[in-house]
């Protein structure tokens, strides 16, 4: 049994995400210790630094989504399942570090896929709380564990599907971010596949710092950030950033 | 104690219960495990119940999972031990944690 991450890393015009990438990969390689596979163009692909042995999958990446008036290439997410070389694999944003080994037990699960359903906003603000904006309940596909299994592939069927008539689906959920989100595109597919009731999903909250959060310092145990005049800090412990500028730091 | 003294104060606080409350769902995300192909929390009432029904039961027995699906366990022993291990080498770190917490509050 093959396990591995997959990650996805295309630089758009506003940012150089494989820098982001480069982080991702030595805290994945030091605290998961799993094989690596990137998914990425060649354009991006010329601008990394070499990283040691990583697979690379190469694409042209989806475009037409935006977020905040710039590009944003998250489209080719439910492509995971053809993608991936492994019998299991985790699936991971490239902007989630993991300061920890906590993941990796969960490539040794009996289960098909397992995704998370909550996020917790290490700011204290309960940011991601009230995020019902829809008559779904969103998942977090920041992070997400699959097998190369029939019921794997029914879902990820199922995600392409929503994903081809997600302006209809978005209507019928009442999903007020119009955007293409792999969040709701995968909460809506694994509803439809799971016959409207329940799915199997990952028990912990996704640390996450939100976008108006400044990363003050990194390292390879944890990171700093600013948030107004407060400033904390977390080690050993995995974050999503949503700040982009963690490019810069 | 002037106003400037009691907003650092009260900032301080704050940070430390930000910290605290960080440092607490660090320890939530340890407690997992994946035991037998299926996930658990090593926490107080997992550890409780193993051990109950470890004492009033023969092996093999069944509890739930964190997704609602039944496991047997067949070595309840080694299960307690794994899940003990887990649950103080969290909380011992937590502890660690919030001796710093105290420090800073001095």
């Amino acid at each position: 049994m093959t396990k591995g991450v997959l990650l996805f890393c295309f630089n758009t015009p506003d940012c150089d995400y494989h820098r982001i990438l480069q982080r991702c990969v030595r805290l994945i390689r030091k605290n998961l210790r799993l094989e690596i596979t990137v998914v990425t163009d060649f354009d991006t692909y010329t601008k990394m630094s070499p990283m040691g042995h990583v697979n690379y999958k190469f694409i042209e990446p989806e475009l037409g989504n935006s977020k905040n008036g710039s590009e944003w290439r998250n489209v080719d997410r439910h492509m995971s399942y053809e993608l991936s070389p492994y019998d299991t694999t985790l699936v991971m944003d490239i902007d989630y570090l993991p300061f920890s080994d906590n993941l990796r037990q969960y490539l040794d699960t009996d289960y098909d896929f397992l995704i998370s359903k909550d996020a917790h906003d290490l700011t204290g603000r309960s940011s991601f709380d009230l995020r019902r904006f829809s008559m779904i309940d969103m998942v977090w596909a920041t992070v997400f564990v699959f097998k190369k299994s029939a019921k794997a592939k029914r879902i990820f069927d199922m995600i392409k599907y929503v994903k081809n008539y997600y302006s209809y689906f978005v209507e019928l959920y009442r999903i007020r971010d119009r955007r293409f989100r792999n969040d709701y595109a995968f909460a809506i597919a694994l509803e439809q596949a799971n016959g409207f009731l329940t799915y199997d999903t990952l028990p912990v909250r996704l640390p996450t710092l939100p976008p108006d959060c400044r990363i003050v310092d990194i390292d390879d145990v944890g990171l700093t950030w600013q948030y107004g005049d407060q400033i904390n800090q977390t080690q050993g412990q995995d974050v999503h950033v949503l700040n982009k500028e963690l490019v810069n730091v | 104690m002037d106003i400037s003294e009691l907003k650092r104060q009260s900032d301080l606080s704050y940070d430390i219960a930000i910290a605290k409350r960080n440092a607490l769902e660090k320890a939530h995300s340890r407690l997992v495990l994946v035991y037998n192909e299926h996930i658990f929390r090593a926490d107080a009432q997992t550890i409780s119940l193993v051990k109950t029904l470890h004492e009033t039961n023969t092996a093999p027995f069944y509890v739930l999972d964190t997704n609602e699906n039944p496991v047997e366990i067949s070595d309840p022993a080694e299960f307690i031990k794994t899940l003990i291990a887990r649950n103080q080498e969290v909380l011992g770190a937590y502890h660690q944690i919030c001796k710093t917490f105290q420090k800073r509050g001095d």
